[in-house]
This record gives C-alpha cells, sequence and structure tokens, in this order.
C-alpha cells in the first residue's frame, strides 16, 4: 500500500485518496467475522459523527457493526458489495472498501492509529 | 428427496361434482393457479419419507440447553384433540364455551400457584411475545405515572430475544457483564441503576444454569430504585416446587408452555409464553381476561388501563390444553420434575467435568454449560456434528456467548441413568478422539442423511422457493 | 402420573457420584426456598385425566357454524393429522441441526413455495404467531425499512387485527393517521376485507407508491387466493395473513398461522426463519436455515424482530393440506365456499334480509335483518346454529365454507321463517 492507512479501535482503516476518506475493515476483523454473506450499506449523503454505527456487517454466526472512523459525508459506496460480500474476505484494503466519506475534520484522521500501532493493538487482543 | 411440486400431474381425490360458477369481474380473478395435483398416497409416502430424515424426543436423547425437550406425554395430544376443544370457534357466544373458559381460568390458577404470581394472561404466542408483552406493560405503566424511564438492563448471559425485545419497545439496552461466580455483577448492576431504568430482565436460573446467588438483593435494589423485575421463565423447570419467582422479587414473568410443561416443540414451535405478574400490574395485561363469577366464566373487557391485544382471540390455545393436563398429571406432585432435572444435570455435570472445563465451578440448576475451548477454534461445532454419528441431539452451542466454545446441556427429568451413562460416555470418547484423531471429529458427521451442508452458499446465493418453470 | 424413570437405587447411585446426600442439598441455593407443597390438585392417572377433559369438553357447545371472522371452519383430510402425530414431525426443535432436520426445513421450504405461489410474492419466511401479529410485524418491518412512522390502515381491517396493530405501534412510537403523505411508511388493506368486499387495490398500491411507503395486503381467509388475483398482482410490497383455513382446527382461537411473504428488495429485512436450499459436502441438495444474521440470537438489540419460536407444526400442516388439496381440491374448496355464501345470501334477500355489500364478496357478506338479530341468532342456536356475528343495528356477519351444505343453508333459511 502506498498512501497511509490509519485504524480505529473497531477495526477500520482509513485511507485519504484526493481529499475523500476511504474506508474499509481491517485483515484482523474479517477473519475474526468469518464468511461474510451480507452487507448493509450507508445511503450516499448520510452524515456520520466519527465513530457513530454506519453500516452493518453479517457473516454465517454474526453480526457487526461498522463505524465510522471519521465524521463527515458519505460520497461513495461499494455496491459491488451486494453482490459479492465474500471481496471483503478476499480482499479487506482493495476490492473490500465499504465507503467514502467527504471527511469534515481530518485533524481526527491524525488521532487515529497508524499500522504500527494497530498491529501492536491487534497483538494484545490476541 | 424431490420436492412436493416435482410430481407429475396425478387425479386427486378432493373434487366436487357441483357445477360453481364464479361470478367476478375479470379484474379480480386469478387466471392460473400453479399447485400441483398429487394423489393422496403419495403425498403420505412424501411426507413419511421426509420425517424420516429428522429427529426429535420420540428419537434419542435431545440435550439441547434452553429448550428443555422432555417427553411430551401422548395422553396430551388427545386431549387436544378432544371434538369439543377442536371444533369450538372462538366467537362462539359465552354460554357454548364455558369448558374451555374453565380449563383456562384453572390453568391460570395452577400457574399463580407455580410462580408465585398474582395473574396471568394466556395470550402470549411465545416465550418472545411474552416478553415483548412485559415490556409493553411496563412502556405503558411508567407512561401512565408520567415517568420517563427508556433504558432496560440485561446480563451479558441473555437469551437474544431479550435486547431485541428492548428494542422493540424502543428501549435502550444496558448490558451487565457476569461475576466470577456466573452471577449478575452486583457492583456494575448498583452503580447502572438510575431513574432512565424502567426494567431489569433476568433469566433464572441463569444461561449458565446458574441460580443467581444475589436474586434477592437484585430485586431489593431495582424496586428501590423504582424499576420492574422481568423474569426470563426460559429455566422454570429447575423452579418448580422448590423456589417460585414471585417469591424472589418478581414483578413480571413468563414461562414457556413448550419447555416447562412439555408441549411439544412442533419442529420450532407452536408454543406458548404466558405472562404472569403482581397485582399492581394485572389491569395492564391484555384484554379479554376471564373471570369466574356465581359458578361461570365470563369474559372482562372493561380493564381501560390495559395495554391492548397483541393477537387475535385468546392465544395458542391447544398449547393450553396440553400444558394444562400436563400439570394435572403431576398435580401437587410436580415439585419431583425439578428435582430429578437437577440431579440429572448435575449427575452428567459430574461425569463430564474432568474431561472439559466448566468456567463457573459450581453446583448448577436443571442445565449446564461446559467449554471445549482448549480442544481448539471450532471444537464445540464438530463435537456437535460428531453427536449426530452416535445417535443424540447435540447441546446448544455458542451460547451462552460469554464462554468460548460452549456447550450448554440439559438433560431434563425424563432421561434414565443409563442414557445419561451412555451419553457421557460419548463425550468422553469424542474427547479422547480429538486428542488421538481430530479429523475424525472435523469431519463429523458421516451416517446422517446429507453430510455437512454449505451455509455460506445459501446466504450468499439464496434459493428460497420453488418456481414453476417457464 | 410420574414421567420420571429414575429408581431409587439410580439416584442413590447418581447423589454419591454428585458428592452429595440429597436432592435437597442440590437445590438449598435456590432462595427464598419454597417450603410447604404447592396447592394444585391431586395427581392424576391418564384415566382419570381423560375422564376429567372428556366432561370439560363436554361443557362447550358446538354447532353448525355459519360464522368466520377470522376464524374458518373447513374440512380437514384425516391424513394431515396422521401424518403431523409422527414424533419424528412434532418433537424436534428449531432445526438448527440441519443434518437430522431435513424433513422439516424440506417443509419449510415447501411451505414457502406455497405461500410465494399463492401469493404472487417472491419470498416467504417459515411462518408467524398468526395473522394478526403478522401485520403488526409487516408494520415493524415497513418502518426498518423506509425510517417513517406514520401508518395508514384503510377501512374494512378485522377489528381484532386492528388492535392487536394499535398495540405494537404503541411500543414502536409508531402512529396510525388517516392520510397517505411521505410520512407514511406503509398502507394496509385487508382484501376480502372484514366484511367480505373484494376490490382491486391497484389505486391504493399507486397512492402508497407515490409517497414512497410500502403497500401491505393483509389476508384473513386464504382459501380465496385459489379464486381471486394474487395480491402480488395488486402491487402489494408485503402480503401477511392468517394461514389457519389451511387445514388447521378452528380450536377456539389458536393455535394458528401467521405467514408472511414480501418482494426481493425486503428479501434481508424478513423476520423470522427462512430455509434455503444447498448441497452438502458431497454435492447432494440438502436445505439449511439461512440469513440467520437477521435474527435476535446474533444480531439482539439490532434486530427487527424478536420472533424465535414460530408456528412450525401449524406451517407444516398447512403444506400438507396444500399437497393432498393439489389445484384442483383447493379450487372446489374456494368455489364451494364461494357458491354456498352466495346461494345463502339470496336466499336471505329472498326472505327479506337487506344485502349491505356494495361490491363483489368471496364467502362471507353481511345483511340487515329485517327482524331482531338477536331473535333471529337464539332461534338459530335452538336448531343447532350460529348464524353469524352480531354486527349491531340488526346487521349480521354471515360466512359460507364447503362445510355448510346445502341443507344447512335450507334449514337456516327456514328457521327464519318462523321467527316472529
Amino acid at each position: 500500500m502506498i498512501e497511509e492507512i490509519r485504524f480505529s479501535k473497531e477495526h477500520e482503516w482509513v485511507v485519504i485518496e484526493e481529499g475523500l476518506a476511504r474506508i474499509g475493515i481491517s485483515d484482523f476483523a474479517q477473519k475474526q467475522l468469518g464468511d461474510i454473506v451480507s452487507v448493509e450499506l450507508p445511503k450516499i449523503g448520510s452524515k456520520f459523527k466519527q465513530m457513530q454505527p454506519m453500516a452493518i456487517i453479517d457473516s454465517i454466526k454474526a453480526s457487526s457493526d461498522i463505524y465510522c472512523p471519521l465524521s463527515g459525508e458519505v460520497v461513495e459506496i461499494n455496491e459491488g458489495l451486494l453482490e459479492h460480500p465474500e471481496w471483503i474476505n478476499q480482499s479487506p484494503y482493495e476490492l473490500g472498501w465499504i465507503a467514502k466519506i467527504n471527511p469534515s475534520d481530518i485533524k481526527e484522521f491524525g488521532s487515529m492509529m497508524t499500522k504500527e500501532q494497530y498491529e501492536n493493538f491487534v497483538g494484545k487482543i490476541k | 428427496m424431490k420436492l412436493i411440486f416435482e410430481y407429475e400431474e396425478q387425479t386427486t381425490g378432493y373434487l366436487s361434482d357441483e357445477n360453481i360458477s364464479i361470478g367476478l369481474p375479470n379484474e379480480l380473478i386469478r387466471n392460473e393457479l400453479p399447485l400441483p395435483n398429487v394423489s393422496e398416497i403419495e403425498v403420505i409416502r412424501h411426507y413419511t419419507n421426509l420425517s424420516k430424515k429428522n429427529f426429535g424426543v420420540d428419537l434419542g436423547f435431545y440435550p439441547l440447553g434452553s429448550c428443555t425437550m422432555k417427553y411430551n406425554p401422548k395422553i396430551n395430544e388427545d386431549v387436544a384433540a378432544l371434538e369439543g376443544f377442536r371444533n369450538l370457534h372462538p366467537l362462539s357466544k359465552e354460554n357454548c364455551i364455558q369448558g374451555s373458559l374453565q380449563l383456562m381460568w384453572e390453568l391460570e390458577q395452577y400457574l399463580k400457584e407455580i410462580t408465585g404470581m398474582d395473574t396471568f394472561s394466556l395470550q402470549p404466542a411465545a416465550g418472545a411475545q411474552g416478553e415483548l408483552l412485559g415490556l409493553m406493560i411496563a412502556k405503558v405503566y411508567f407512561k401512565q405515572k408520567n415517568k420517563k424511564r427508556a433504558k432496560v438492563i440485561i446480563p451479558d448471559s441473555a437469551h437474544g430475544t431479550n435486547p431485541a425485545t428492548a428494542a422493540m419497545c424502543k428501549y435502550e439496552t444496558i448490558v451487565i457483564p457476569s461475576d466470577i461466580r456466573g452471577n449478575i455483577d452486583l457492583q456494575k448492576f448498583k452503580q447502572s441503576l438510575n431513574d432512565e431504568i424502567a426494567v431489569v430482565m433476568l433469566t433464572n436460573p441463569n444461561t449458565l444454569g446458574l441460580f443467581e446467588e444475589n436474586i434477592l438483593e437484585v430485586c431489593d435494589l431495582a424496586h428501590n430504585n423504582g424499576t420492574l423485575m422481568y423474569c426470563d421463565g426460559a429455566n422454570m423447570n429447575a423452579l418448580l416446587g422448590i423456589t417460585r419467582p414471585g417469591d424472589q422479587g418478581f414483578d413480571m414473568i413468563h414461562l414457556n408452555l413448550h419447555k416447562s410443561f412439555s408441549t411439544p416443540h412442533g419442529g420450532g414451535g407452536p408454543g406458548a409464553g404466558v405472562l404472569g405478574v403482581k397485582s399492581f400490574l394485572s389491569d395492564y395485561l391484555p384484554l379479554p381476561r376471564i373471570i369466574k363469577q356465581n359458578n361461570k366464566y365470563i369474559f372482562d373487557n372493561t380493564k381501560e388501563k390495559s395495554v391492548g391485544k397483541i393477537r387475535s382471540f385468546y392465544g395458542n390455545f391447544g398449547m393450553l390444553v396440553r400444558a394444562c393436563s400436563y400439570i394435572m398429571s403431576w398435580g401437587s406432585n410436580i415439585r419431583k420434575v425439578s428435582e430429578h432435572a437437577v440431579l440429572n444435570a448435575n449427575y452428567l455435570l459430574s461425569l463430564l467435568k474432568e474431561v472439559y472445563d466448566l468456567p463457573y465451578n459450581r453446583k448448577c440448576a436443571h442445565e449446564f454449560v461446559i467449554s471445549s475451548e482448549k480442544f481448539g477454534e471450532k471444537s464445540a461445532l464438530n463435537i456437535a456434528k460428531r453427536l449426530l454419528d452416535y445417535g443424540f441431539h447435540p447441546p446448544t452451542i455458542y451460547f451462552p456467548l460469554i464462554v468460548q466454545e460452549a456447550l450448554m446441556i440439559e438433560p431434563t427429568e425424563t432421561e434414565s441413568k443409563e442414557t445419561l451413562d451412555r451419553f457421557a460416555f460419548v463425550l468422553r470418547s469424542i474427547a479422547h478422539e480429538l486428542r488421538e484423531n481430530p479429523q475424525v471429529v472435523n469431519g463429523a458427521p458421516y451416517t446422517t442423511p446429507v453430510g455437512r451442508l454449505d451455509e455460506i452458499t445459501a446466504a450468499r446465493k439464496p434459493n428460497l422457493r420453488w418456481a414453476p418453470p417457464k | 402420573m410420574d414421567f420420571i424413570p429414575t429408581t431409587e437405587k439410580d439416584r442413590n447411585e447418581m447423589l454419591k457420584q454428585i458428592g452429595v446426600n440429597s436432592i435437597d442439598d442440590l437445590v438449598k441455593e435456590f432462595k427464598p426456598a419454597f417450603t410447604r407443597k404447592l396447592n394444585l390438585p391431586e395427581p392424576m392417572s391418564e384415566f382419570e385425566l381423560i375422564q376429567h377433559m372428556q366432561m370439560l369438553s363436554k361443557k362447550n357447545i358446538i354447532l353448525k357454524y355459519f360464522l368466520g371472522a377470522g376464524s374458518y371452519n373447513h374440512y380437514i383430510p384425516s391424513a394431515v393429522n396422521h401424518l403431523l402425530m409422527r414424533g419424528e414431525f412434532s418433537t424436534g426443535y428449531t432445526p438448527y441441526q440441519a443434518e437430522i432436520s431435513q424433513g422439516t426445513l424440506q417443509a419449510m421450504y415447501e411451505f414457502q413455495s406455497f405461500i410465494c405461489l399463492l401469493t404472487g410474492m417472491d419470498v416467504a419466511n417459515a411462518s408467524l404467531y398468526d395473522g394478526a401479529s403478522a401485520l403488526s410485524e409487516a408494520v415493524l418491518l415497513s418502518s426498518s425499512y423506509n425510517r417513517r412512522n406514520h401508518i395508514f390502515v384503510n377501512e374494512g381491517l378485522h377489528p381484532q387485527y386492528f388492535e392487536v396493530l394499535k398495540t405494537y405501534c404503541n411500543a414502536a412510537d409508531l402512529e396510525l393517521t388517516n392520510e397517505i403523505d411521505d410520512k407514511t411508511s406503509c398502507v394496509i388493506a385487508q382484501n376480502p376485507d372484514f366484511f367480505g368486499n373484494i376490490e382491486n387495490l391497484r389505486y391504493l398500491a399507486e397512492r402508497a407508491h407515490k409517497v414512497g411507503a410500502l403497500f401491505v395486503i393483509c389476508v384473513v381467509e386464504p382459501t380465496s387466493l385459489a379464486i381471486l388475483k394474487a395480491p402480488g398482482d395488486h402491487g402489494a410490497d408485503i402480503v401477511v395473513g392468517e394461514g389457519q383455513s389451511f387445514g388447521i382446527p378452528i380450536n377456539f382461537g389458536g393455535p394458528y398461522l401467521g405467514f408472511m411473504a414480501v418482494r426481493d428488495f425486503l428479501l434481508k429485512k424478513i423476520p423470522g426463519r427462512v430455509c434455503g436450499m444447498t448441497t452438502d459436502n458431497k454435492g447432494n441438495k440438502g436445505f439449511v436455515l439461512t440469513f440467520q444474521a437477521r435474527e435476535q440470537h446474533i444480531r439482539r438489540e439490532r434486530a427487527t424482530s424478536n420472533i424465535t419460536t414460530n408456528q412450525g407444526l401449524m406451517a407444516l400442516a398447512s403444506t400438507i393440506y396444500l399437497a393432498l388439496m393439489g389445484r384442483n381440491g383447493l379450487n372446489t374448496v374456494a368455489k364451494l365456499s364461494y357458491g354456498r355464501a352466495h346461494l345463502l345470501q339470496e336466499k336471505l334477500v329472498g326472505a327479506g334480509f337487506e344485502a349491505l355489500n356494495k361490491k363483489p364478496f368471496y364467502n362471507e357478506f353481511v345483511v340487515r335483518a329485517p327482524k331482531s338479530s338477536k331473535k333471529i341468532t337464539s332461534s338459530l342456536f335452538k336448531k343447532g346454529i350460529l348464524g353469524g356475528l352480531e354486527l349491531g343495528d340488526d346487521k349480521m356477519l354471515i360466512c359460507c365454507t364447503e362445510m355448510n351444505t346445502v341443507q344447512d343453508i335450507e334449514s337456516f333459511v327456514s328457521v327464519i321463517g318462523e321467527v316472529s
């Protein structure tokens, strides 16, 4: 990955591309959830505060809220996930992205965990 | 096996010679009715053969925790099928329904005595609907008192229905963790109590199969806070005649008649989830109520505080008949049921606790939870599947959520020592297999009509119905 | 009766193995201890029990019913009960262990298919409690789908269904309103309605869809579906109803059978259990419960419904009923019900009753009696007939099914002639 990636405590990742924040869930999170069978995406134009639930991911045995890691407005969603929820399992950082938001406070990005900090954080959970 | 829709066209017996023409305009009638015509003998064979692919209490041991899969006495089926019960229209006049009303009224009296509650409604169709009614009552009760209470306390070991029910009534759920003895954490409970808490929902014994040791204190604390105590009575099979939820301090309880009172589970229902309340909540129960006046039974529709109706007519009457028969069979000896449910559970636990891990080292009530975590990920699932090869229904697995690789075992009182010994032997053998030859367990079952099914494709590419070929 | 197999010898060995002296030692922490004997009747033998229950059941009076109003007295083929009574069906629970529940699961799949074929919808669930609570679940689904909280109910909804709906709406902070506008979550219509009327509901579907609301059709007498246009063809997004007419006895009001079917776009929102077809690890066809992540045991406070135990065996009863009747049998039931009701209405009009249905009807209709309806029903009662539901102002709601023979209809009418 070329862009800088940051993580939330709820295992969402964010990269900033052309001023927009692309959001997904981490490889660790998809492994925890297991085989994902459906995704409920947010509506374009909906606004979230940082760490408000924005989407729901269902696997065979679990249902999990996805929190919006940065405050802002949803400008694009990955509609391909509706047909191919398994992309989150197969490619959590590429094909399996969930939404793009227009962040209202970019400082929030700076306060999120770096890749190293997140790996450390996940190591402790394990 | 083919679907009923895949039989070739046959002649059927349900035809009339009467020639009736339908005088309805075209815009109201259908052009075609795409149903199959299959002869009676083929229908009988089809469903008889399907039944052979099923497992039930009549076929073998079914220790499915939290579901109380006890023997369902056959006499209760005969009673429920009596012409006078079965063919009675629910909107008949009161002079024509005295037998059914008497049965319902008497069942209410028995349930009041068993639970220590003051009034019962037999209307809820299942436990989850009983819970819903309970929280609806709480909501109306606080509204009429002009109190804004928008939250419900639920322990982390609770059945999923509890938080789902709270959400249906727009209550916010506050989850309280369990302590190291498996009770609700008393300190955390105290900290969470405030004037926003409408109801505390507890299952007792809880879903770990443990009696809440602080139940009296929890009820006192809640009541001093103006909060109602709701008992999820799913585990009543541990308590009959031994202790009463009403005496413990609960204000409401639902009972699953298909659990403690032996009505058959029917492959997923119907059940009955009757709700009992203390007298200060009686007027909130759904209408109509049944009252006895001068040796006549009549409907009372006069209670203005009532929350309303939650289903048509008066409840799953046929299940009420079966439960009433069961209670009358046991009569005043019914304590023996719970004594033996607790005995069987503790006996089985004593045979298994050396081999599997026991997360809370206490005597259990009518069921218990062990963990197979030491055998690795998915071991509870694999053990469950392996049990199928030995002719047992597996325990409830992965519940309660707070125990990793949980196996929740409820033997019930109707199982013999011989069955329990055999089940324990098999579970010990599977533990041995897991150590020596785990792939045998991980690949199970081998002897069932189908092997492990692909649930992932079922969910991702849903095929939920047959459709006529185009 | 005693249903416990444990002998005293067993009991002693078990207590010893546990390491306690008595059962009382096992329950001593269950507090507060209940110290007296429960005040319940003396235990009964099987013989005593059946005698007692026969006595109770005979206190009920069974009549010839010309009454429906949400509970329909259709003929149930003998084979239905014989199959239902098989312990393999009746003594299992929810088919979580698919490998040993293929019978129940395939029957669920067939039930879902029958409901879809009859309603003209895409997907059905495996049952809800009854028609009235199913309608309430439809409203919760609708509000969770479009996040609106106003509900519009067309006239003619069964009054008990309306009562139940009101109770659920109060709990869920939903409001029953008289307008259809951009706050409306769904528009509800019963067809045939409580008074028996049938109409083309297209116009109502259009009004609902125009403001972005869902259109819900409620079917209380489902044998009507054999001849009437499918609710899906009226533009329904959700169809709910009561399946009791399909092989389930009237049984003093329960257990009955709620059903729900929806359009594909609502698939992930449908409450309750859903069975799907898949394959096993050897490629054989098989069935499993699917989309369980919607349900309360996984989604907990985020589930749309709390339903768990449903009406499984009742769904099986109607599946078997529909299989036995088939296309021809169900058509016969519907035609006879329609024909008998129209015959009776014609004869009553001839006897001076006023027909009040302004629209076509199926097997229920409303008349105004020329004499006191109380007097009429009590004269009918003396002849063993329950002549309908009194609606006030001498109005009566009357129903016929294939069980009301031409002879019954004649004796109904002749009693009327005798009332002074």
